[in-house]
């Protein structure tokens, strides 16, 4: 027995102590072969895989492999890697997911030499203020932005017009006339809706509602960042909003129909208004092109409650192209020279997938302007702010998650949900 | 043959049963035992994924946060109202059709496969099919709403606390009470037809005989077949999940696994996760112990 | 008497037949979604006979999103895992089984426990330290990576060991004194005796290789090396309101499988008595 438990113990030691000691060798010499991962987007990959080529051929003993994961699962595989000290050398995820790569030192800074400028402030001068606030931490750049979106509302002419109202005039300002508009122009077969209003962005709470709260006075973090949840008032007439929104109020969506994003696309009488980004455009275009030449979509602002007490619109948020900081600077040097390369094109990537990436050179560019309606999309950008991030993020979307889905589906009252959502949210900024 | 040659000869043979035993040694060694006390050494510390910091040795804090957190004991619940609340009709349901099959002379063999032919699909695509179902305009609120004689209602599949419980355990069930059947139908089998003759012998109606014959000497069968149901039912995971990704609230369905996985990887508290696997493990285990008992004690009576 | 029996039928073909079409329904609506437009499937009624066969969907699902034709390299690639788990998962099994059941050297049943307890740990807790292991022999993103964790499982060694335990020991005992090694006594008395339960080992772990989705997903990181249930959730997260094509590359991705499960029917069957027969 003795024998074969010691057997046992010491061959998982030996098993500990060979992957315990952590880090990756360096080969200081030879060709570099570049990892590059990234999000499944099939526009991007036909122009990046064509940068790969000019890259590698003005760039001889530097080979670029690009490996793509969906985007809902990109997250726990770059973290499973790092974890195993085996990260890629580029990767690029959403920021509320890579600040924790910043703050926990995983990352290299940018090196603006090889990405292509004279200088860090040379390069923080060429992007429009605050895009980059997100990847600075004790004055040292973190990453660049590969895209940074707003959403706005995408509104089908038809379905408008199908309903007795004129887009041009009646499209909703409010979220009060949001939701009136919504039961004008919803179709249901009993309580199951054939036809839809509006629908929500349900995961993601932190871009798309967090402003809802902004508007009323409330806020998700006071400004001394300690107390979360800031605001009662304004946090329960949010969800007072979302519960007469849901199946046991005026019964106008629910997180569990199929989200709107891709059915808006195909226009088939299931949805008149979308919450998106200006990377819808490209994506109507690819999945309905009919739809998109044919003129009967249209954009408008994010709504403003009645009595807000002020402007907010919805969070902008931005993957950021990241280098692996525990490889070789030499390897460090090299990738973020493919990355400069690949943001040299940012009209490219405008036109062809319709993603942003915000220089002052492309924002003030004529490309950008001639987009359809990009100027709503600017403006409530500059009505906007980063979303939240930080280490917590995640966790912090999953609690208003279950606030809002306890007042929409289980009945719970706004008072309760804002009172476990305020405890919950608050231990959670106290563990930090 | 003397003692003495008897007892080198079986030192040897036992050598060869060491031998034997080897590959398999090395294989769990790697890959399971190292992975689990490097899990068990982690819920001692605070520890983050991807922090380079030694992580702080803590103890049982992590345990004891978790003892007391309210979302941890939501996770045991849903666990443990997922377990019963499958595996108990999966049992009475699997052996009561299990039964009925055996009655039956035309038509046995296409009712097995055909009962069997969910358990043979994966689980992605089970959960694929049974998300177009439960959808508010697919199957199941229009077969319900036949069914019941109550047009238009929406049974909210996902959105309602309940039936989002419920909509988990029905997927479960349904892939796999074919193969409980099987295992019955095997079972009954090897009851010897005898004690059937004999009973009827006696006057015994079927119903009888099922009570007085087939469900005593299946007992060690429904044992087996609870307790490994049952550890899988603990181990819950991909419905739960793939459910919540299509917009399912969490809160009801957030099984211990799903938990350890949110805890670990989402928000990257790894010591926490590991705290949350290995009280997972010592629960399953308690059960195993059951099995143990209980089937020694079958030995017994038998 | 005489007159309950016709009723008692007719209540015992009412259940069989109702959990009939329970466990079909799901079945026969995948099939026949999979030869409809997306905008005749998620409509009230459905109607379950296609109006024509709306073939584009198979021509989407094996193509892809980018026409890469990827589908079928995905499909080898989990072919290839799935068999060679479960040949290994066979052969070790029954080694260890053997070994466990059949000899008695110390520690013996202290390690089966320890193997035994292996199956209490669910996956997502070890998965990261596993991934360590795995890339520090530097085998990520290879057929070695994905197959390498899965060589053989506790459940294997179980149904083999409490298999083996009510073989007879004279058979073993009479090849000893032919003068048998022991591992010809394994090949040529143990394996080819072991028929059912091997059978049923080799579908078991087969399935569950063909239904892994975690560990591929971590560490296959290539498309040329990803398996068919990555597939699906990549190509259903792409396409996910077509669903339609999503139903095909469902039904395509469950085809070997039920070839599988018809040609060896018997083993799916009978394989199962080896789970209940065992004696208490």
């Amino acid at each position: 027995m003795k024998k074969a438990l010691f057997l046992l113990l010491s061959l998982s030691l030996v098993a500990t102590s060979l992957f315990a000691a952590g880090g990756q060798e360096q080969k200081e010499e030879g060709p570099i072969e570049l990892e590059f991962w990234t999000h499944e987007d099939p526009n991007r990959t036909a122009i990046e895989e064509r940068y790969i080529q000019e890259f590698e051929a003005e760039n001889p003993g530097i080979t670029v492999k690009r490996v793509t994961h969906s985007s809902t699962k990109i997250q726990e595989l770059v973290l499973t890697a790092f974890a195993a000290n085996q990260g890629p050398d580029i990767f690029n995820m959403s920021i509320e997911d890579e600040y924790a790569y910043i703050a926990n030192g995983r990352v290299a800074a940018v090196d603006a030499r090889a990405v292509g400028y004279k200088s860090i402030d040379e390069l923080k001068n060429a992007y429009i203020p605050k895009v980059l606030d997100p990847v600075v931490m004790d004055g040292k750049l973190y990453g660049l932005p590969l895209e940074l979106t707003n959403w706005s509302i995408y509104i089908n002419k038809r379905v408008f017009r199908d309903a007795g109202l004129d887009p041009e005039t009646d499209y909703p300002r409010t979220w009060e006339e949001m939701a009136d508009i919504s039961e004008k122009i919803i179709i249901r077969d009993g309580d199951i809706i054939t036809r839809r209003g509006f629908d929500f962005r349900y995961p993601y709470y932190l871009v798309s509602m967090v402003p809802m709260v902004e508007q009323l006075g409330g806020e998700l973090i006071s400004k001394d960042g300690k107390t979360a949840i800031v605001g009662e008032e304004a946090w329960i007439s949010f969800l007072d909003y979302m519960k007469a929104w849901g199946p046991n109020g005026r019964n106008l969506g629910s997180p569990t129909y199929k989200n709107a994003r891709k059915l808006f696309n195909y226009d088939n009488n299931d949805i008149a208004m979308a919450l998106t980004g200006l990377y819808q455009q490209g994506r109507i275009k690819a999945d309905n092109e009919d739809f998109y030449n044919s003129g009967e979509w249209m954009v408008v602002p994010f709504p403003q409650f009645e009595d807000a007490k002020q402007k907010a619109a919805a969070c902008y948020y931005g993957h950021y192209y990241m280098v692996n900081g525990q490889t070789s600077e030499r390897r460090q040097q090299a990738a973020w020279k493919f990355i400069g390369y690949m943001l040299s094109h940012g009209e490219e990537y405008l036109t062809t997938v319709n993603i942003i990436q915000p220089t002052k050179k492309l924002m003030e560019s004529d490309t950008f302007k001639n987009m359809p309606y990009s100027d709503v999309f600017r403006d409530d950008m500059e009505n906007g702010h980063i979303v939240y991030y930080g280490e917590n993020s995640a966790k912090m979307q999953e609690l208003i998650k279950q606030a809002v889905e306890s007042v929409m589906l289980s009945g719970v009252s706004s008072e309760k949900a804002y009172a476990t959502l305020k405890a919950e949210a608050q231990e959670l900024l106290d563990e930090e | 043959m003397s003692r003495q040659k008897k007892s080198s000869l079986k030192h040897h043979q036992d050598r060869w049963g060491m031998l034997f035993v080897l590959p398999a040694l090395l294989f769990f060694s790697l890959f399971n035992f190292y992975p689990i006390f490097n899990a068990l050494f982690t819920s001692l510390f605070r520890k983050k994924v991807l922090s380079l910091k030694p992580p702080m040795f803590i103890g049982l804090e992590n345990y004891t946060y978790l003892l007391t957190s309210a979302d941890f004991w939501n996770s045991i619940r849903a666990t443990a109202v997922f377990t019963l609340g499958t595996f108990v009709p999966l049992l009475i349901v699997s052996l009561l059709l299990a039964v009925f099959i055996s009655q039956v002379k035309r038509g046995r063999k296409f009712l097995q496969l055909a009962y069997y032919s969910p358990a043979v699909l994966s689980s992605v695509v089970a959960a694929a099919i049974w998300l177009l179902i439960f959808d508010p305009r697919g199957l199941a609120n229009q077969w319900v709403n036949a069914i019941l004689m109550t047009p238009g209602v929406d049974h909210n599949w996902f959105s309602n606390s309940c039936m989002v419980q419920f909509a988990t355990m029905l997927v479960y069930f349904w892939k796999y009470v074919g193969y409980f059947i099987i295992i019955f139908i095997a079972g009954i089998a090897s009851i010897p037809v005898t004690l059937y003759e004999a009973a009827r012998i006696d006057g015994s109606g079927n119903w009888q005989s099922f009570w007085k014959i087939t469900l005593p000497l299946l007992r060690p069968t429904v044992v087996l077949v609870s307790i490994m149901s049952m550890l899988q039912c603990l181990k819950t995971f991909s419905t739960q999940y793939l459910f919540t990704q299509s917009g399912a609230p969490q809160g009801p369905i957030n099984v211990i696994t799903m938990n350890i996985y949110n805890t670990g990887i989402r928000d990257h508290r790894i010591g926490r996760a590991s705290a949350m696997s290995i009280i997972l493990f010592v629960i399953m285990l308690f059960f195993t112990w059951l099995q143990f008992k209980t089937t020694k004690s079958d030995e017994v009576t038998y | 008497m005489k007159q309950s029996i016709p009723i008692q039928r007719i209540i015992i073909w009412i259940f069989l037949l109702g959990a009939l079409v329970f466990i079909m329904a799901p079945m026969i609506f995948m099939i026949s979604a999979s030869f409809m437009p997306a905008s005749d499937i998620v409509k009230m009624p459905y109607r379950w006979i296609p109006r024509g066969i709306h073939s584009e969907n198979f021509v989407k699902a094996v193509a892809g999103n980018d026409g890469t034709y990827i589908f079928i390299r995905n499909l080898l690639n989990s072919l290839i895992v799935a068999s060679v788990v479960s040949f290994t998962t066979v052969l070790i099994s029954s080694l260890t089984g053997y070994s466990l059941s059949k000899f008695s050297y110390r520690g013996r049943d202290l390690l089966f426990l320890m193997i035994m307890a292996t199956m209490m740990i669910p996956f997502e807790a070890i998965m990261i330290p596993l991934y360590m292991v795995v890339t520090k022999l530097g085998l990520q993103n290879s057929y070695q990576g994905l197959i390498l964790p899965f060589l053989v499982n506790a459940f294997g060694v179980f149904m083999m060991r409490q298999y083996l335990i009510t073989f007879p020991d004279e058979f073993i005992d009479a090849a000893r004194v032919d003068g048998m090694s022991e591992f010809a006594i394994y090949r040529s008395i143990i394996l080819p005796n072991t028929g059912p339960a091997i059978a049923t080992l080799a579908i078991l772990a087969f399935r569950s290789q063909w239904d892994n989705l975690l560990w591929p997903l971590l560490v296959a990181q290539t498309e040329q090396m990803k398996t068919i249930p990555l597939y699906i959730v990549k190509f259903t997260a792409e396409m996910h309101t077509d669903e339609g094509a999503m139903m095909a590359v469902n039904l395509l991705a469950s085809i070997p499988m039920f070839v599988l499960f018809f040609a060896l029917s018997k083993y799916f069957v009978s394989g199962a008595a080896v789970y209940s027969s065992r004696k208490g």
